[in-house]
C-alpha cells in the first residue's frame, strides 16, 4: 500500500515540476499567431499553383488575412468557396475575372512543314534555342510538351504535335503562358468560345509556304462581325476586350477559308479525328 | 612572359578534337568572288542595339557609304559593301533562326567606292580620336559576339587594363580564316594591335597562335619587335581561343566567376578586328567584307573568301564550286560553337568566320543513354565545372541546383558534349538552364 | 578510456539509426533536404542530452531510495517517467523553436514533436538504465547517440539530394529508393564492428 503511495505522490512530483517548467517557457517563448490565416487555409482548395500570383497557398491567405488581396483573386476556388471565405473573415468577395488559356496555333504534324529534323532535348525551350526550331513556322507551336508537362491541372493534351487546352479543366494560373518560349498561349476570358488559331505576324505568302491554316488576313471574318475581331496587317485576332464576344454563328458567317478561325470545340475535334479536315472543307 | 614561341602556353581542362580539318583550306590563299547582284546586309547583327537605316529605297549608295547609323553606345555603324541602289528592308533568315531585317542593295556591276575618310597617323593621333575613327568604321568584333570594339577599348577606368591579348589561335576545327590572315596580312594585323594598344594606354601586347601554324608565327614575327609585339605559341587546345582561357594561358590571370576580361585588367580582340581597325585608321575604309572559310568534306573546293557583307550563303558556297553530295548539316562558324542552320536562306555578317557543311555520315544523330560518371566531361571543361552534374539537375529541372553549381560561367564550348561516351546533349542542357535562369531573374 | 569506447560506440559502431535501427521514422521523414535534416539534428541531440541527463539522474537518485528504514523501488516506473520527461522536453523544444526559427519549426512540421515518442531518445535512457551507467556517463552516451543519428542523418540526407535528381526507374522513386540507399548505408556502418 505504501509502495503504492509513494509511486503516485513521486509521479505527481515530477509531473508537477515539469508543468511549472513548461509553462515558464511558454510564457517567456509566446509567438502571436492569427488563427484566421489556418481557418482560410482549410477553405482552399489547397492546389498550391501559384495562379494568385503568391507562392503558395498560405501566402496567399496571409495576404487575405492582411487585406492585401480579395479571397476572388484565387483562380482555382470555385464562387462557393470564395463566398465561405469572405464570409468566414467578414469581407467583401471582390470581383472574379475568370480566365482560361488557349493556345493560338493550329499547326499540328500534317498542315505544318518541318523544315530540318531536329536531334536533341524534347523540349520547347531548348528547341527553340537551336535556330529557332525545327518548325518553318517560327511563331508557332512547337510541339514538344513544355507546357503538358508543366500544367498542375493537366489540362493539356499534345495531339499531333499540337498542344490544346481543355477548357473545363484550365483554371487560368498562368503557368504554361510563362513555360511557352514562342508565347503562343494567352490568356483569354473564360467565356471566349470562338479564336483565330494564328499566332504569326508575317506576310501572308511567306505564312502560307509553310503552313496550311495560316490566318491570311483576309478579313472575312471582320465583315461578317464588325467590331469583334481587330486586324493587324496580315493577321487577325479575336477583340476579347469586346462583348459580346464572337459566337458559332459568327464563324459560319465568316467562311474562314484556311481554317484558322474556329470555336474551341471545333478545334478540339479536329485535331482529335481528322487531321485533313481542310481539304475535305473545301 | 617569353616571347619564344617554343613555349607551349595552356591552361587546365580542353580537348583535342580528332582531326581537326584545317587541312582542307588551309593552304589556299584568300581569294577575292565576283560581283554579286544582289546584297542583303543584316542591321541588327551585333550586340547592342541595332543601327538605325538612313537611307530610303531608290537611293544610290556607292560602296563604303554608311547606310545604317549607330544608336546610342552600344552600337555599330553599318555601311555599303558595294556600290548600287538600295532596294529597301527585308526580312532574312538570321544566323539564331529568327527571322532579321536586312537592307537589301541592287548591285550596278561598278563597285564604286565613296571618298575613304582621311587616313590618321596613329602614332600621332589621339585616343579619343583613334576611338572615334573606329566607332566610325562600324567595327565590331569578328569572333564570335560581335561587340562594338569602340566599347570594348573604352573600359571603365577603374578596372586598370595593363594588357592586350591578340587571339591568333583559331582553336575551332575546320577554320582557317585567321590563319591566312595573319600569314597575308601581318602588318596590318601588328598595327590594329599597336592602335587598340594606344587606345587602351597599355605597354603589355601579346599575340596568342597555336603552335601548329607555325608559317603564320614566323609571319607574324617578323615585324612583331617593330611594334613590340610579343608573339606566344599556345598549345593546339581546344576551347585555347576562348577569352577566359586565352587569358589564363598567357598571363596566368583568372577572371573571376561571372566576370568579364576586363576584371583581370585584360583586353582580348580578335586578330580580324585588329586588322579592321588597322584598316579604318591608316586607310580609311569602313568594315564591308571579311575573311571567311568555305569549307567541309562535301564542298568541292574548300578555301578561303574575302566575302562582302550581305552574300547569301548559298553563293559563297557556289564560288566554292558547290557540292559533291547532299550536306547532312549547314553551320554558321566552326563545328564545335558554330550554330546549324535550317535554311540557306541565311547571309554573311561581320561575324561570319566560317561556312561549314558537313556531310551526312558526319551528321549522326545519336540517342542519348544514361550517365556512368566516367569524368571525361569533368576532366575536358575549361572552366572546372560538373557538366555531368549539371546534366542530371538540369534534365530533373532543378535550375536552381543548376545555378549553385555555377551553370552561368559555361562557356557552351561543347567540350563536355564531345567527349561524352553516353552521348548526352550536355550543351543543350546548359543552354537551356542559362535560359530559365535569365528569364527567371528579369521576373 | 571508457568514455572514449563509450563515444566510438555511440556514434559509429553502435550508431542508433544504421546499427540499431532505432529512430526511423524522423530519418526517412526529415531527409530531403539538408538543411531540414541538420535543423532536426540539433533538436534530437538536444533532446538526447538533456533527457539522458535527467532520467539518469531520476533513475539513480529517485527511483531507488531509503524512506524511513525501508528500502524503495520504484524501477517499475522508469518507462512512465521516462516518456513523461521526453514528452516535456520535447514540449520545450517546440515552444523554443517556434519563436527561434519559425522557418525550421514549419519544416520540420509534423516530426518535432514526433521525438517524444521517438524510440531512439527513450532506448538511449533505457540502454543506460540497463547498463549501469552514472549520471555523467549516461550524459556522455546521450550525447553521442545524438551525435551519431546527426552523423547517419548528414550522410543520408546528401545523398537523398543526388537521389532527388537521378534517373530512378518509376516503380523506385521516392521511399523505395531511399530505403534502399539505407539499407545499403547501414551494411557500410558494419565495417566499423570490432573497433570496440
Amino acid at each position: 500500500m505504501n509502495i503504492l503511495i509513494i509511486a503516485v505522490a513521486v509521479m505527481a512530483g515530477v509531473g508537477l515540476a515539469l508543468g511549472i517548467i513548461i509553462g515558464i517557457f511558454a510564457r517567456l517563448f509566446r509567438v502571436e499567431s492569427d488563427p484566421r490565416v489556418d481557418l482560410v487555409v482549410e477553405l482552399l482548395p489547397g492546389a498550391n499553383c501559384g495562379g494568385c500570383g503568391m507562392a503558395g497557398c498560405s501566402d496567399f491567405a496571409k495576404a487575405v488575412v492582411s487585406g492585401k488581396m480579395a479571397p476572388s483573386k484565387c483562380p482555382v476556388s470555385s464562387s462557393d468557396q470564395v463566398s465561405a471565405i469572405a464570409q468566414a473573415l467578414g469581407i467583401e468577395a471582390g470581383e472574379a475575372f475568370k480566365q482560361k488559356a488557349v493556345v493560338l496555333c493550329g499547326g499540328d504534324r500534317e498542315q505544318t512543314m518541318r523544315l530540318a529534323s531536329y536531334n536533341g532535348i524534347i523540349d520547347c525551350v531548348s528547341a527553340s534555342l537551336v535556330a529557332g526550331g525545327p518548325k518553318g513556322c517560327t511563331y508557332g507551336c512547337l510541339g514538344m510538351g513544355s507546357c503538358a508537362r508543366k500544367c498542375p491541372f493537366g489540362a493539356i493534351e499534345m495531339i499531333n504535335g499540337l498542344a490544346i487546352i481543355h477548357k473545363e479543366l484550365c483554371v487560368g494560373c498562368g503557368t504554361c503562358v510563362a513555360v511557352c518560349p514562342r508565347n503562343v498561349i494567352k490568356l483569354v476570358p473564360a467565356e471566349a468560345e470562338v479564336h483565330v488559331y494564328c499566332n504569326s505576324p508575317l506576310k501572308a505568302p511567306a505564312k502560307r509556304l509553310v503552313c496550311k491554316v495560316a490566318c491570311i488576313g483576309c478579313r472575312k471574318c471582320a465583315k461578317a462581325a464588325p467590331d469583334k475581331f481587330l486586324i493587324e496587317g496580315f493577321k487577325a485576332t479575336v477583340d476579347y476586350s469586346h462583348t459580346p464576344l464572337p459566337t458559332a454563328e459568327d464563324v459560319v458567317a465568316a467562311a474562314c477559308p484556311t481554317g484558322s478561325l474556329l470555336t474551341a470545340e471545333e478545334h478540339l475535334q479536329i485535331e482529335k479525328h481528322d487531321p485533313d479536315w481542310s481539304a475535305e472543307k473545301k | 612572359m617569353k616571347s619564344n614561341s617554343k613555349d607551349y602556353l595552356s591552361f587546365d581542362g580542353g580537348i583535342h578534337p580528332a582531326s581537326d580539318g584545317k587541312s582542307l583550306s588551309e593552304g589556299s590563299p584568300v581569294q577575292r568572288p565576283p560581283l554579286l547582284d544582289r546584297y542583303r546586309v543584316v542591321i541588327s547583327e551585333s550586340v547592342g542595339k541595332p543601327p538605325k537605316p538612313v537611307v530610303q529605297p531608290g537611293d544610290l549608295v556607292k560602296k563604303y557609304q554608311l547606310i545604317a547609323q549607330a544608336e546610342g553606345f552600344v552600337s555599330a555603324n553599318l555601311h555599303s559593301p558595294t556600290s548600287g541602289k538600295v532596294v529597301g528592308i527585308v526580312e532574312v533568315a538570321g544566323a539564331m533562326g529568327i527571322p532579321v531585317p536586312a537592307i537589301e542593295i541592287e548591285s550596278d556591276g561598278k563597285d564604286e567606292p565613296c571618298e575613304p575618310m582621311p587616313p590618321l597617323d596613329w602614332k600621332t593621333a589621339s585616343a579619343a580620336d583613334l576611338l572615334a575613327r573606329i566607332g566610325e568604321a562600324g567595327v565590331v568584333g569578328m569572333g564570335g559576339a560581335a561587340f562594338p570594339t569602340r566599347v570594348k577599348l573604352s573600359p571603365p577606368p577603374e578596372k586598370q587594363i595593363d594588357t592586350l591579348i591578340l587571339n591568333g589561335a583559331e582553336c575551332e576545327p575546320y577554320l582557317t580564316a585567321d590563319h591566312r590572315l595573319m600569314l597575308e596580312k601581318p602588318r596590318a594585323v601588328l598595327e590594329g594591335a599597336a592602335i587598340s594598344a594606344k587606345i587602351l594606354g597599355v605597354k603589355n601586347i601579346y599575340i596568342g597562335v597555336e603552335v601548329n601554324k607555325t608559317d603564320a608565327i614566323e609571319a607574324l614575327n617578323k615585324h612583331a619587335a617593330d611594334y613590340n609585339i610579343y608573339v606566344v605559341g599556345l598549345k593546339v587546345q581546344y576551347p585555347q581561343g576562348s577569352e577566359k582561357q586565352l587569358i589564363d594561358a598567357v598571363t596566368k590571370r583568372e577572371v573571376p566567376t561571372g566576370g568579364l576580361p576586363m576584371d583581370a585588367h585584360c583586353v582580348v580582340q580578335n586578330v580580324g578586328t585588329a586588322a579592321a581597325v588597322s584598316d579604318a585608321v591608316t586607310l580609311g575604309i569602313p568594315l564591308v567584307e571579311r575573311i571567311t572559310t568555305v569549307t567541309g568534306d562535301v564542298v568541292k573546293n574548300p578555301g578561303n573568301w574575302l566575302l562582302k557583307l550581305g552574300t547569301p550563303v548559298i553563293k559563297a558556297v557556289e564560288f566554292a564550286g558547290g557540292v559533291t553530295e547532299e550536306p547532312g548539316k549547314l553551320i554558321l562558324g566552326g563545328p564545335m560553337m558554330g550554330f546549324a542552320q535550317k535554311t540557306f536562306d541565311v547571309t554573311v555578317c561581320k561575324n561570319t568566320s566560317g561556312i561549314l557543311l558537313l556531310p551526312q555520315s558526319d551528321s549522326i544523330a545519336y540517342d542519348p543513354s544514361p550517365c556512368i560518371r566516367c569524368g571525361r566531361c569533368v576532366a575536358g571543361c575549361p572552366m572546372g565545372l560538373l557538366p555531368c552534374l549539371l546534366g542530371s539537375v538540369i534534365e530533373a529541372e532543378r535550375f536552381d541546383l543548376a545555378a549553385e553549381n555555377h551553370v552561368m560561367d559555361c562557356l557552351e564550348c561543347g567540350s563536355c558534349a564531345y567527349v561524352c561516351p553516353a552521348h548526352r546533349p550536355l550543351v543543350q542542357h546548359m543552354r537551356r538552364a542559362k535560359a530559365e535562369i535569365r528569364k527567371q531573374s528579369k521576373k | 578510456m571508457k568514455y572514449l569506447e563509450l563515444t566510438i560506440g555511440a556514434i559509429l559502431v553502435y550508431n542508433f539509426v544504421l546499427a540499431r535501427f532505432l529512430g526511423i521514422c524522423p530519418f526517412l521523414g526529415v531527409s530531403k533536404r539538408l538543411g531540414t535534416a541538420m535543423g532536426m539534428s540539433g533538436a534530437v541531440i538536444f533532446v538526447m542530452t538533456l533527457a539522458s541527463f535527467i532520467t539518469s539522474l531520476i533513475y539513480n537518485y529517485l527511483l531507488k531510495f531509503n524512506y524511513r528504514g525501508t528500502e524503495v523501488n520504484l524501477e517499475f516506473l522508469r518507462v512512465l517517467l521516462f516518456i513523461l520527461i521526453i514528452a516535456a522536453l520535447v514540449q520545450l523544444i517546440e515552444i523554443m523553436l517556434q519563436k527561434l526559427s519559425p522557418k525550421l519549426y514549419q519544416a520540420l512540421g509534423i516530426y518535432l514533436p514526433l521525438i517524444t515518442t521517438n524510440c531512439a531518445v527513450l532506448g538511449a535512457a533505457t540502454i543506460n538504465a540497463d547498463s549501469g551507467y552514472t549520471v555523467l556517463e549516461a550524459t556522455v552516451f546521450g550525447l553521442c547517440s545524438g551525435i551519431g543519428f546527426a552523423l547517419a542523418l548528414l550522410l543520408f540526407s546528401s545523398l537523398r539530394e543526388r537521389l532527388d535528381v537521378a534517373d530512378v526507374p518509376k516503380p523506385f522513386q521516392g521511399t523505395p529508393i531511399a530505403l534502399v540507399t539505407a539499407g545499403i548505408l547501414a551494411m557500410a556502418f558494419v565495417g566499423f564492428s570490432g573497433l570496440c
